[in-house]
């Protein structure tokens, strides 16, 4: 019995994040602050799904990244598939740094996390402007990548906290 | 060079291929996956376009199910408010209810006394001598002491044995002198013994007090026959009282002779005291 406790409990703990990556991209929920201050908005999913990729991609899995992803695009009412391609490449240059990169600090990984926001939205306006007629603000655009880029520290911060007391494995 | 060329390529193909434990698709997969369904979906394939059709309803509805509470939130806001604001408007009101009730209770106070006040200044006064007005302040209905507390003592001139008046009606005597207070014994207390006369033959008698509210008539003509509804007054044998006060009407009550007073001794809110001098012999 307390073994199953023990499971369950962790379990849940660990799918945290992946339940915040899913109910964000399937609510209404999102991190636009127009209403506060008007500039203000930044991609939480990106955040989170760099940070876990990079630190333990057990936590989140590519799967559930592609799905968020559709998720999203059907929420949003974007093409299907084009934040599933967007949030795969973040995932993917976090599992490149993860590659690559021995010593991992805030520093690194702040850095490295403009690497991602950056093909990300690279990825996500070609695709946009080439295959689909939605007309994007490319200053909101601006703005939000600043700011998530941003907030990164933040989440990095209590994302960190978080995972002390996650029950993980060793990364595979 | 050469070596770094390979290293990152090595990085890239570990980063795209490597499926690791738990994950069952590769990233290189999933991104061609995502690609082709990006593709299907521009170019409106029929396929797709059903398929997406399922795929949003089911994803509204989700959608529509997971906002519910945050959609509550709200409402939920806005009746804690609006429970708070009633919360605080009910307390004002009821602070203003019980306001406006002493209010009313206070009037109606008032004009119970202003109309007792005027009963006693309007009343022809058949009693004759210097009196003083005094208000009740406690009547504490004892099972054993029939008494009120006034609000005349030595100070206003009150003298043991002087008698209490309701207007024009005896209600007691004074048994208990303070400076500022008194207590007035009143008629139908155990204690309470009055002589009186009554009907047309002015039958001597003495009103002994029996603990309930109506006293009775003691120590009458042995070969009287006594009847009811006959008035009846102080004597002034004891030379303590002034004779001819108002006290009350006899009742049959079997064998015994009662008399129903004219002042209900509950209801006293103001007597008068007969500042009369008082031979403390004769109390």
């Amino acid at each position: 019995m307390a073994i199953i406790y023990k499971n369950f409990k962790a379990s849940v703990i660990n799918s945290l994040p992946l339940l915040i990556l899913y109910y964000l991209s399937l609510s209404e929920i999102d991190t636009h602050f127009s209403n506060m201050f008007e500039i203000l908005s930044f991609n939480l999913q990106i955040i989170i799904i760099y940070y876990w990729m990079l630190k333990n991609s057990s936590v989140l899995g590519n799967g559930h990244i592609f799905f968020a992803g559709i998720i999203n695009d059907v929420v949003m009412g974007l093409p299907l598939g084009i934040s599933s391609i967007s949030y795969l490449t973040v995932s993917f240059v976090a599992s490149y740094i993860r590659q690559v990169t021995v010593n991992i600090s805030l520093f690194t990984d702040w850095f490295t996390f403009l690497l991602a926001i950056f093909f990300s939205n690279m990825v996500y306006l070609i695709l946009i402007l080439n295959f689909s007629d939605l007309q994007i603000s490319y200053v909101d655009m601006s703005y939000n990548a600043f700011f998530t880029f941003l907030f990164y520290p933040l989440i990095w911060t209590v994302f960190n906290f978080y995972k002390k007391i996650m029950f993980l494995r060793a990364d595979d | 060079m050469s070596s770094s060329r390979d290293d990152f390529g090595i990085a890239i193909r570990s980063a795209l291929l490597k499926k690791g434990a738990r994950q069952k698709f590769s990233l290189v997969f999933l991104l061609f996956l995502a690609i082709i369904i990006f593709l299907l979906d521009i170019y409106q394939v029929k396929f797709i376009k059903f398929s997406k059709i399922l795929i949003n309803d089911g994803i509204y509805r989700l959608t529509n199910i997971s906002t519910a509470p945050l959609k509550l939130l709200p409402k939920i806001n806005e009746t804690i408010k609006e429970t708070a604001f009633a919360v605080e408007e009910n307390k004002n009101l009821k602070t203003k209810l019980k306001e406006l009730q002493n209010k009313e209770f206070q009037v109606e106070f008032l004009k119970n006394q202003n109309d007792s006040l005027r009963r006693i200044l309007e009343s022809d006064v058949k009693i004759k001598g210097k009196s003083i007005l005094a208000k009740v302040l406690l009547d504490k209905d004892s099972p054993y002491l029939k008494s009120i507390i006034i609000n005349r003592g030595s100070k206003s001139g009150i003298n043991k044995g002087m008698p209490v008046v309701d207007g024009n009606y005896l209600v007691g005597k004074i048994v208990e002198v303070n400076y500022l207070s008194s207590r007035v014994l009143l008629l139908n207390d155990l204690n309470s013994r009055i002589p009186v006369t009554f009907g047309e033959e002015s039958i001597q008698a003495i009103l002994s007090g029996i603990g309930e509210k109506k006293p009775m008539l003691e120590y009458l003509p042995e070969l009287y026959e006594p009847y009811g509804n006959l008035t009846v007054f102080t004597s002034g044998k004891d030379g303590v009282f002034l004779p001819g006060i108002p006290v009350g009407k006899t009742e049959m009550d079997e064998l015994n002779v009662k008399v129903k007073l004219f002042s209900d001794p509950n209801q006293l809110s103001f007597v008068t005291v007969q500042l009369i001098k008082t031979n403390k012999d004769n109390f």
